[in-house]
């Protein structure tokens, strides 16, 4: 078979769709019509300007930190500018408001909402062929509750900052003048607009799925996406009451945490990792979804182990309720209790480490066109690989007794949260971009963001291991001179990662105004959202979309001479006719 | 067999320790007991991650195809091959899970007459408790023997954290939790009496407190293991560090806490406040410099009309300082939270004493002018535990 062109015996299957005038962005104009937008298209690029400008801030907070421990004694806010800037506060303060800043804003403004709500709004109802989610209200309104979450959270920030860590530990959070109330009350709304969220994808999944998509015949990202609304509807409220007990007590003193009202500050830890643990794949799964969407599109190839990547992703949903314990294990919990944590933890790793088994397989024989997606994919194999495989140490008793609350710990849920979730969302915005946007970006700068990405991330977060097993606590604005060396390597990475970041973004705003225009399935990809237009309609799909195997990528070709993927079925020896009465016999049928 | 893993891999550890080592000195009888395990992961989770890696770039060189060409294979499901990686796997977490189970329940099985120091972790500082009043902010222990902490919070969540020993243990406020262990490698003397005493020196001149990073070893001469905070505590968390000392004999010990336990007769009360405000906790709250810290500094403190939150004021005399270390909730100086523990028990009265005429020392309201604006009033303290 020579490439690119169709096969002996096979035709074009023109779908012979009018290419529509207006898409969903240029259909109606005007502020107010995004605004009061019902369509899962615009609140998905809505959700990913927002979340996109949560990760630019937190992103440079991360540098902030990063730039204060480049010398043992602090650098960064040691500086005059921020004596003028802060007078009253030390710069130790700073360097803790900074990283509760940086870690709060990540987790609920960024990465929590990050693939769920702004792709998985854009892509649940175009990959089932529907027009949109079952609920658009309310899908708006968890839209508006993420605006108003982050507005509470800018206003801790400027009344007096924070100065917890994202986890609120108490009684540090019931003591300290900052403004936890602000920041719990915002986290306590975003919680609802994950709730919505999550609320609209399960009813949408169950009830809009087209007919002949059956539930294995879903895309595996749809499989992640229910799986992470699950854990989404069943563990946040556990998070909102929280966080209202702890409002509570810092007002009424009920002395349900705090030990100076007889409370237990240990109980805080049971029912804030309640939720906190899920919420871990509340982050993971996702990616988990858009990397076997990846793997398999840009390897031309059917996903391997379709319904062990999709029971494991229910499985991980589930089992993830059982683990929470695994971050207090040196908080002196009963030594039996201590051990059931550990045993279960051990369990979760099995489902994760199936995924990278099956990414693999898919790759094997496969037609692999390095993209820029298939570059970011590749990418978050080798570091969640890294990730995963350190979670050994810690869910180990024994050694975690030594690497607890170290800088070992920090490398290793970065290597999770950033170089799993944070280069697959860049995947995926890279892999649907071109849908989103309707164009196509220079891919030579593509695959070199996600090179120096890696790079960078690497440099960041390895130095981070070490520093951990030699015993360097996390939290600290200053540190011991030994540690010094590795600090600064770590420093020297966040500022590469910091650049490749940046060229993405340059790339992907370069692309909107010079980018070609995308074909329709630009991937050569077999899920329904590529059958649709770039950028999609208002109403998605001119006519309801055939649904066939997600996975099928036999009868999609690609034309060198129109430079597109085209789908194409076996020729007929006859032309069905119009008119059946004039129709000669059959032959061959 | 299995007991040969952990042989052989501690054997293959001690070859390749070396500046490179991923860990700090091994001190502790748990050191070996983990750090083996930790290596033992470490090989398991290599050997996977180079096979994945090498699949991962091989596939991805191999199989790079160019625009338009059709997989080799389109197989996508093998469901032996699938339940051999699914299952496989699970006997080596078996055995990371069994052994770390067992060095835990080492960490939590404390033995009978273990060696028994009471820890106090403060906002930001350790007191040890070793009985008769005798409280320091250094760790000391014996080589050999094994020591049990009960530990108590006088505010937040800290955690105590030894790492050549490979211990930690969350110190919870309102309830007592223990960690023992048993240290295996004594400090060495390192610093002839004469050096420690130019030193001592030296810092008294420059108001200096006791660099321990810059000089590796205490102002008794000995070399150290660091112990840390782990858990985060507020603004000077990182500064939250002290250090481990042990001794080769019980008897060394003990000569140790004797040269503690009470002012010698030759030292003045102030020269003697000054070691107990470095030592037991004041500086991390009191300045003597005027710099406002949590707490009002105390320079100049001493005799001077201070505001209180309460709108009033009171004379800073002897009586009110007294107040102040014993119950400072009582009066809270003007611009100040009401955070300070109660020194109650802690002190003898000699050490109030000489704490008080310290901060005299430092100033008295008439003795030098100047600065007026240093905001101050509350007390001055120290820290300590008393189980």
């Amino acid at each position: 078979m020579s490439v690119g062109s169709v096969p002996a015996g096979y035709e074009v299957k023109d779908p012979g769709y009018p290419t529509p005038e207006e898409n969903y962005l240029t259909n109606s104009r005007g502020l107010l019509t995004w605004v009061f937008t019902l369509d899962h298209k615009r609140i998905g690029v809505m959700y990913l300007v927002g979340v996109s400008l949560a990760f630019l801030i937190a992103g440079l907070l991360a540098l902030g930190i990063r730039l204060h421990l480049f010398a043992p004694d602090g650098w960064l806010f040691n500086n005059e500018f921020f004596k003028w800037l802060a007078p009253d506060k030390a710069p130790n303060d700073i360097y803790n408001q900074v990283f509760t800043l940086h870690g709060a804003i990540m987790v609920f403004l960024f990465i929590i909402p990050s693939i769920p709500a702004a792709l998985g709004n854009f892509l649940v109802p175009v990959m089932l062929g529907a027009k949109d989610v079952a609920f658009p209200r309310l899908n708006l309104s968890s839209f508006f509750l993420w605006v108003a979450g982050a507005v509470f959270f800018v206003m801790a920030l400027l009344a007096s900052g924070l100065d917890t860590g994202w986890t609120f530990y108490t009684p540090y959070s019931t003591t300290t003048d900052t403004s936890v109330i602000l920041a719990t009350s915002g986290a306590f709304i975003l919680g609802f607009s994950s709730i919505f969220t999550g609320l609209n994808f399960i009813v949408t999944i169950n009830t809009m799925r087209p007919p002949g998509m059956t539930w294995f015949r879903m895309p595996l990202f749809l499989w992640a996406t229910y799986s992470t609304s699950i854990i989404q509807v069943l563990a946040t409220p556990v998070l909102g009451i929280t966080l209202l007990l702890l409002i509570a007590e810092r007002t009424m003193h009920i002395g349900i945490f705090d030990p100076e009202y007889n409370g237990d500050p240990v109980t805080y830890q049971h029912f804030f990792w309640f939720y906190s643990h899920p919420a871990v794949y509340i982050m993971i799964l996702p990616a988990f979804g858009v990397i076997s969407e990846l793997i398999s599109v840009h390897s031309h190839k059917r996903i391997f182990g379709y319904r062990f990547i999709a029971y494991s992703s229910i499985a991980i949903a589930l089992l993830g309720f059982l683990v929470w314990g695994h971050h207090m294990f040196t908080a002196g919990m009963g030594s039996m209790t201590t051990i059931i944590f550990s045993a279960l933890t051990f369990t979760v790793s099995v489902p994760s480490a199936i995924k990278v088994f099956n990414w693999l397989a898919t790759m094997y024989k496969g037609a692999i066109t390095m993209t820029t997606p298939m570059c970011y994919a590749i990418a978050f194999i080798f570091l969640f690989t890294i990730g995963g495989l350190t979670g050994l140490h810690l869910g180990t008793l024994a050694t975690d007794m030594h690497l607890h609350d170290t800088y070992f710990v920090v490398a290793h849920f970065h290597y999770v949260m950033v170089g799993g979730t944070l280069v697959a969302f860049l995947g995926a915005v890279f892999h649907w971009w071109p849908k989103m946007f309707g164009r196509m970006y220079n891919e030579l700068g593509g695959q070199i963001s996600a090179v120096i990405v890696f790079l960078g991330f690497n440099l960041t977060f390895l130095p981070q291991f070490v520093l951990g097993s030699r015993g360097m606590p996390r939290r600290y604005a200053t540190y011991d001179p030994e540690f010094a060396g590795l600090h600064a390597m770590s420093t020297w990475g966040a500022l590469l990662l910091g650049i490749g970041l940046l060229v993405a973004l340059v790339v992907l705003l370069v692309s909107l105004v010079k980018g070609k225009k995308a074909p329709a399935n630009p991937w050569g990809a077999a899920t329904l959202e590529w059958a649709c237009t770039s950028p999609p309609p208002f109403y998605n799909f001119e006519r309801p979309p055939v649904v066939g195997d997600p996975y099928e990528f036999g009868d999609i070709q690609w034309d060198a001479a129109s430079e597109r993927y085209v789908k194409i079925e076996p020729k007929r020896e006859t032309v069905p006719s119009e008119k059946p009465a004039e129709s000669p016999a059959h032959a061959g049928e | 067999m299995l007991n040969m893993i952990p042989a052989a891999i501690t054997l293959l550890a001690d070859q390749t320790e070396s500046k490179l080592s991923l860990f700090p000195k091994s001190a502790s009888t748990f050191s070996s007991d983990s750090d083996w395990i930790f290596h033992f992961i470490t090989i398991v989770a290599l050997i996977f991650f180079i096979a994945i890696v090498i699949a991962l770039f091989g596939f991805a060189l191999k199989y790079k195809k160019a625009k338009g060409q059709q997989a080799e294979s389109q197989t996508d499901h093998n469901t032996t091959i699938e339940l051999v990686w699914s299952i496989g796997p699970s006997f080596l977490l078996i055995v990371m899970f069994y052994f770390g189970a067992q060095g835990f329940l080492n960490h939590r099985t404390i033995p009978e007459g273990a060696y028994d120091l009471g820890v106090d972790a403060y906002k930001w500082g350790w007191g040890i408790n070793y009985g008769k009043f005798v409280i320091h902010p250094e760790l000391h222990v014996v080589a050999g023997e094994p020591t049990k902490l009960t530990m108590t919070s006088k505010d937040v969540i800290h955690s105590l954290y030894i790492p050549a020993f490979r211990v930690k243990k969350d110190i919870v406020p309102g309830r007592f939790n223990y960690m023992w262990f048993k240290a295996t490698e004594p400090s060495e003397k390192i610093a002839t009496d004469e050096e420690l005493e130019q030193l001592a020196a030296k810092d008294a001149e420059t108001n200096a407190s006791w660099d321990y990073d810059a000089r590796q070893f205490t102002p008794d001469g000995y070399s150290f293991y660091d112990l840390y905070c782990a858990e985060y505590c507020g603004t000077n968390h990182s500064q939250m560090q002290t250090v481990v000392v042990v001794h080769e004999t019980r008897e060394d010990l003990e000569a140790w806490i004797k040269k503690y336990s009470s002012r010698p007769s030759t030292e003045s009360p102030a020269s003697y406040g000054e070691k107990l405000y470095q030592r037991r906790g004041c500086k991390s709250c009191h300045s003597i410099d005027g710099t406002k810290l949590v707490g009002p500094s105390w320079k100049d403190l001493a005799g001077k009309s201070r505001p209180l939150a309460s709108g009033e004021s009171v004379t800073a005399d002897e009586n009110y300082l007294r107040e102040s270390i014993l119950n400072p909730k009582a009066k809270i100086a003007a611009g100040f939270q009401p955070v300070m523990p109660s020194y109650k028990g802690q002190l003898t009265d000699d050490d109030i004493y000489s704490l008080i005429e310290y901060i005299k020392s430092l100033g008295e309201a008439g003795a030098s002018g100047g600065e007026t604006t240093a905001a101050e009033g509350e007390g001055q303290p120290a820290e300590a535990a008393a189980e």
